[in-house]
């Protein structure tokens, strides 16, 4: 039975209202800070054969369901099944990281499987090598934490309650990590229990329509603006990360988007770098590239929803085995995020090089502080400046869709640190008449007696680059004890760094892109910027030309590249 | 006061269009009402007309006025349109950039690519660092930097400040910097509106205390200078009882009190309609209600339960968060204004932009040509042909063109598109009322629903049979139930401390002399806003949680004992769970503090029958009918009539369906049926 317009858009309002309603519950009953003040945390539902109808504004996502079909047949499922895994390697890259918990239930209506329903979040700690389960120093996969194949959970509404306790076992916080589990596993049978509702409410057949028809919307949309952006033949865009964190590296992600003759549209990246010793590899299941360009091309798309529509807009994704981007196993993966926000700028760089420029400049890569020692376990995620882009300047101070920062008072209430300057990173925004995201800048003093300290900042070597005329942004950096006579700068990427009592880390994060010459940015916007602290008077004079007293001096300079050799294409 | 001497209670209530006026005699239960045009470049003129028009009405002395009530949206206006004072924040040292940075949150629904960050209200030039420390524990870390604040005050003139506001990290455990820097500033800067954080929100995280600190400081001046021309107008009239205004919790307070912290009513216009729903929910016997205020732009929903107004502290006022107490309410938009758009895509959207008042839906015949929910609504023959008593012609071929506008992209009749329209705006609301209800543990079906606003009865029926909500309560006035929710009002505050602690090692001794101390607050409140001791109400409840979540769940206090097996009962009804054998934590004591002002409740209609003043064609899924107009103030109580029908009165139409009842309570409330 076909569903109409509006009862589509009933829907899938009601999908969203659901989501809503399964966050919220996590969010309120979660433990670990990573959840419950971070939002590390989302949710989807899918069609009764498992694809992503109703996804969240995130592009990581692959093949959810698929990994755990493979072992449990769709057929033998019963009402009450609860599905979960964190396996990166044996999911083919759904989830990309062992931190990243996926609980998945089928749900039913009148024994008729008529979808699933997801909850996803980062659990703080799994075990492994380090506190946090995630280093720079890790060599191997299975130095990353527990392993969860695909398993299942609860059969018919019982729970298999030795296989949770093994896993609590394995971390460093198990309060925290059994609080984390019953917050998601409740979420999931909420949002189970809304899916039944809304099936019940139109019919199974009305619901899997509507589903499929959210499906092939999106892969219209995505399809049709791939067709309006990309000629025929190959477009090129080559970005690259700074280190694996174990002196190696950069290491390139080389794209090319190709469109045939006959309008099939192929992703290649066979032509990235190899895998890294260290854990930066991706292993980017081929559902990501579409994923990815779909956020994209979904802007002001009211109505629309990202998922699987997406990836079925690209006919084709190579990957080839043993790269950044397909690694083999057990190649480390833990901080896979870096290598993800630097293929989400190379994205839009094959569309600023595929429209001359109209398209975002580069964003930095989110940052991440950890602070170990006694009894406690810090994970500050920091936010990035973002591109700037054709209409509007870029965001500041970012970390990732719907993830927010620790507050300074509560992290002074929650570990032995003391915050003393937590500020926009000034003049980290890419001048350009949009300007880029400025970074921040965090200042931590260490009150334990110590602590070992492992940061990851990424974009420093090959800044995020600026578009039509834009200029790069600025880089992040880690020094310890700046000014001071025992000052050291530290590796951007890297672990072990042993703290004392009264040590101080000052942390400064990249910034985005900037978009246009920025020598065409209005007067009075580089002025207000220099009020605000966002700019320098230094650089608005040097970089925008323009002085204290509001008066534009010297010549316009001719737009070079800013960016070396291999980022030439970007300019417009 | 002296009620027999003064018996009259006046509410005002300020629309964007008219003032309505509400004369209650309080000894005979009478009252009155009065509408004037509302005066925007100065709204005290209306409210004065109206108040002077209403006791002219009912031939009564200006002296006997006991007390004047008040819903305002100064505040909420200023915030949303992002029109406030001219405000400067004072903060630590180092922390220039806490509100520009925020909580790095772009919004989950958001698209990361496309999002623009909002303009804060103070903007970082604005903001001024002094140096001086508290530390997590509340210990001095380093002294107030006195010395520098003459000089950041000179800044702040050179600014031309109208506010000034000053957010010192963990003030929320220890005030002293902030008050001594705010005893300074307020000589070195006088007259100016200087508000601290810890006067308005002593909690931890410091974005949203800045936050709260400075939307209440950039109000001040406006509703300071607002209170003031209201107080000249009565005392210029005649009237000297004091002026109350409604906060955002749905409770009263005096003028001086939200001079001091305006910020309190930022959804002072939505709580008067709730309040005024349970109100006339109480008058006709019902206690648990969901409500449903429908105006032109957008849809507030809200949930009372046992006669209780649901309140949250973690709302916000347009992009902002504001800690405040505040009703727990959910604002979509979806008004009778909400326009109906086909994307490129072929996604039928309602909303959130909306036609307003002007130009307006396409039948006002003001120059919009896209349709809207009003215009569906005329089309299938759900409004009269005419609104406000007759003043204001509908333009029936106007809407039904704007309609056709949409139905041809998608392949649907006019009619379908009309129903479409509805469909969609009543599913948005749905989904509201469910993260209002059944998010938070209820059961929506164990609920009458108040539909209320000028959009709300059209609107009740089609909610309740998409919710299973069996009975549909429609308020005597449902278009102007502000100035009923004022005259009930009761005076309301809260009073908080912090205790954070594990309740195993919980002593009942240490928390009931938290309570003490916070009963000590609430006696000086009461004695400040002149509540007789047998009025004064005190509820005690304690906010718990599992150790290490992040959010608290209010838990009546009545001993220590069962105390943690009542918190996993309510985890577990909230969120169908609970965590045996993991520490419980006591984390806030609350009194909540409530002066009764015994507002009348008002005349109950004779009873009688209701006879049709006409009759007009609906369209319906299954065909056309003739549907039954009745005019709702010729209906008596025990009047009963069946749908298909609809009751105009001057300030909303109901829509009685098919199949279902609409009968005239003893109250005056009409109770329908489905």
């Amino acid at each position: 039975m076909s569903c109409d317009a509006v009862t589509l858009e009933i829907i899938r309002g009601a999908a969203r209202a659901a989501q809503a309603e399964m966050e919220a519950l996590l969010e309120r009953t979660a433990m670990s800070a990573f959840i419950r003040e971070k939002k590390d945390f989302y949710t989807a539902l899918f069609d009764a054969d498992g694809a992503m109808a109703v996804g969240s504004d995130l592009p990581i996502f692959g093949d959810i369901v698929g990994p755990v079909a493979a072992k449990f047949p769709l057929e033998s499922m019963l009402p009450g099944d609860l599905y979960w895994y964190n396996d990166c390697y044996g999911s083919r890259g759904a989830v990309s990281h062992s931190n990243d918990q996926v609980f998945l239930a089928p749900a039913f209506v009148d024994g008729q499987r008529i979808g699933f329903v997801m909850g996803w979040a980062h659990f703080s700690d799994i075990g492994g090598l380090r506190p946090g389960s995630l280093s720079p120093d890790a060599t191997d996969h299975f130095q990353e934490g527990i392993i969860i194949p695909p398993v299942r959970l609860m059969r018919g509404g019982e729970t298999n309650e030795a296989l949770l306790e093994v896993f609590w076992r394995n971390g460093r916080y198990p309060m925290q990590s059994q609080g984390d589990t019953r917050a998601l596993m409740a979420a999931v049978r909420l949002g189970e229990k809304r899916l039944e509702e809304i099936a019940q409410r139109f019919g199974p057949d009305v619901l899997a329509d509507a589903l499929a028809q959210l499906l092939s919307r999106t892969e219209t949309v995505v399809r049709d603006k791939l067709r309006a952006t990309f000629p025929v033949g190959v477009t090129r865009f080559t970005d690259a990360i700074d280190s694996d964190g174990q002196g190696n590296g950069p290491f390139r992600l080389r794209l090319a988007l190709i469109r045939t003759e006959d309008d099939r549209f192929i992703l290649d990246t066979t032509e990235t770098d190899d895998q890294a010793a260290g854990p930066v590899n991706l292993l980017m299941h081929p559902d990501v590239p579409g994923m990815a360009l779909g956020l994209y091309f979904l802007q002001g798309e009211q109505g629309q929803v990202l998922n699987a529509g997406g990836p079925r807009a690209l006919d084709e994704v190579r990957l080839r085995p043993g790269s950044l981007l397909a690694p083999r196993a057990p190649a480390p993966l833990g901080l896979r995020g870096i290598t993800m926000m630097r293929l989400l700028a190379a994205f839009h760089g094959l569309v600023a090089t595929a429209r001359a420029g109209e398209a975002p400049a580069a964003h930095s890569a989110y940052v991440v502080l950890t602070l170990r020692g006694e009894g406690f376990l810090m994970s500050d995620g920091v936010g990035v400046g973002y591109g700037a882009r054709p209409f509007a300047d870029g965001t500041d101070a970012v970390y990732f869709v719907a993830q927010e920062n620790y507050p300074v008072e509560f992290m002074e209430l929650s570990y032995p640190i003391r915050l003393l300057r937590y500020a926009l990173h000034r003049d980290s925004g890419g001048p350009g008449r949009y300007r880029g995201g400025c970074g921040v800048e965090r200042d931590y003093e260490i009150v334990a007696e110590s602590a070992t300290l492992a940061v990851r900042v990424d974009t420093v070597l090959n800044p995020p680059w600026g578009v039509a005329g834009g200029m790069n942004g600025g880089v992040g950096s880690a020094v310890v004890n700046p000014g001071r006579p025992d000052e050291r700068r530290l590796p951007s990427l890297s672990d072990g760094t042993r703290l004392k009592r009264g040590d101080i880390v000052r942390l400064f994060t990249g910034g985005g892109g900037g978009w246009g010459h920025p020598h065409d940015r209005p007067v009075e916007a580089v002025l207000a910027d220099i009020r605000g602290g966002f700019v320098s008077a230094e650089a608005a004079a040097r970089d925008y030309g323009v002085l204290r007293d509001g008066t534009r001096n010297g010549p316009r300079p001719a737009t070079k590249a800013f960016h070396r050799g291999e980022y030439a294409d970007v300019l417009g | 006061m002296s009620s027999a001497e003064r018996p009259l209670l006046v509410a005002v209530d300020i629309g964007g269009t008219f003032s309505d006026v509400t004369l209650q005699d309080v000894a005979t239960g009478e009252s009155w009402t009065a509408k004037t045009p509302s005066t925007p470049h100065d709204p005290s003129e209306g409210f004065l007309t109206g108040v002077l028009m209403a006791l002219a009405e009912a031939g009564r002395d200006p002296a006997q006025v006991g007390r004047v009530l008040h819903g305002t949206t100064v505040a909420t206006n200023m915030i949303l349109e992002g029109r406030t004072a001219r405000t400067a924040l004072i903060t630590t040292q180092g922390f220039r950039h806490v509100l520009e940075i925020g909580r790095a949150d772009l919004p989950r629904r958001d698209n990361l690519w496309a999002w623009v960050k909002p303009r804060r209200p103070v903007p970082p030039e604005h903001v001024f660092e002094v140096a001086g420390r508290i530390g997590a524990d509340g210990q001095e870390i380093t002294p107030l930097d006195e010395a520098a604040l003459p000089g950041v005050a000179e800044a702040i003139r050179a600014m031309a400040a109208e506010a000034l506001a000053i957010c010192f990290l963990h003030s929320f455990s220890n005030a002293a910097h902030e008050a001594r820097a705010a005893t300074l500033l307020r000589g070195l800067l006088p007259g100016l509106a200087i508000t601290a954080s810890h006067e308005v929100l002593p909690v931890v995280r410091e974005y949203e205390r800045s936050m709260a600190t400075v939307l209440n400081a950039a109000v001040m001046p406006a509703v300071s200078t607002y209170i003031a021309r209201l107080e000249a107008r009565l005392a210029e009239a005649g009237v000297s009882a004091p002026l109350l205004l409604m906060k955002s919790n749905g409770g009263v307070a005096g003028a001086a009190a939200i001079r001091r912290a305006p910020a309190q009513t930022a959804l002072s216009g939505p709580a008067a309609g709730v309040v005024g729903a349970r109100a006339d929910g109480a008058a006709a016997g019902f206690d648990n209600l969901i409500t449903v205020d429908i105006g032109g732009t957008s849809a507030d929903i809200c949930v009372i339960t046992g006669g209780r107004i649901g309140l949250t502290q973690s709302g916000r006022v347009g992009p902002w968060p504001l800690p405040l107490p505040m009703l727990d309410m959910v604002t979509i938009g979806a008004g009778g204004g909400s326009i109906a758009r086909v994307s490129p895509g072929g996604a039928l959207t309602v909303g959130p932009k909306s036609a307003g008042a002007a130009p307006g839906p396409a039948c006002y015949g003001k120059g919009s040509e896209e349709p809207t929910v009003t215009d569906a609504h005329l089309y299938l023959g759900h409004l009269p042909a005419s609104l406000l008593g007759g003043r204001m012609a509908l333009d029936a071929a106007r809407a039904e063109a704007a309609l056709a506008r949409i139905a041809g992209p998608l392949g649907l009749s006019v009619e379908a598109a009309a129903r479409g329209v509805l469909a969609i705006a009543d599913n948005n609301m749905v989904g509201a009322i469910r993260v209002v209800s059944v998010e938070r543990g209820h059961d929506p079906r164990d609920f009458a629903l108040v539909p209320f606003g000028g959009a709300g009865p059209l609107h009740g029926a089609a909610l309740a049979t998409l919710l299973g909500i069996r009975t549909v309560l429609v308020p005597r006035a449902p278009g102007v139930l502000c100035a009923q929710g004022l005259v009930a009002a009761d005076l309301r505050a809260e009073f908080s401390r912090s205790v954070t602690m594990p309740l195993a090692a919980a002593a009942a001794a240490k928390l009931e002399a938290g309570f003490a101390a916070l009963e000590a607050d609430a006696v000086t409140w009461f004695a400040d806003e002149a509540v007789p001791p047998a009025d004064r109400n005190s509820a005690l409840s304690v906010l718990m949680r599992y150790a290490e979540q992040g959010f608290e769940l209010p838990i009546p206090w009545s001993g220590l004992s069962g105390l943690g097996e009542a918190f996993a009962e309510a985890h577990r009804a909230l969120y169908g769970f609970d965590l045996p054998g993991i520490g419980i934590e006591i984390v806030t004591l609350r009194i909540t503090a409530t002066g009764r002002l015994h507002g009348a409740a008002a005349a109950r209609p004779a009873p009688g029958t209701a006879r049709p003043i006409g009759h007009q064609r609906i369209r319906l899924p299954e065909g056309q009918a003739r549907a039954a107009i009745y005019d709702r103030s010729g209906m008596g109580a025990g009047a009963c009539i069946s749908g298909p029908a609809i009751i105009t009165q001057l300030d909303a139409t109901t829509l009685v369906p098919p199949g279902w009842t609409a009968e005239v309570e003893p109250s005056g409330a009409i109770i329908m049926r489905g």
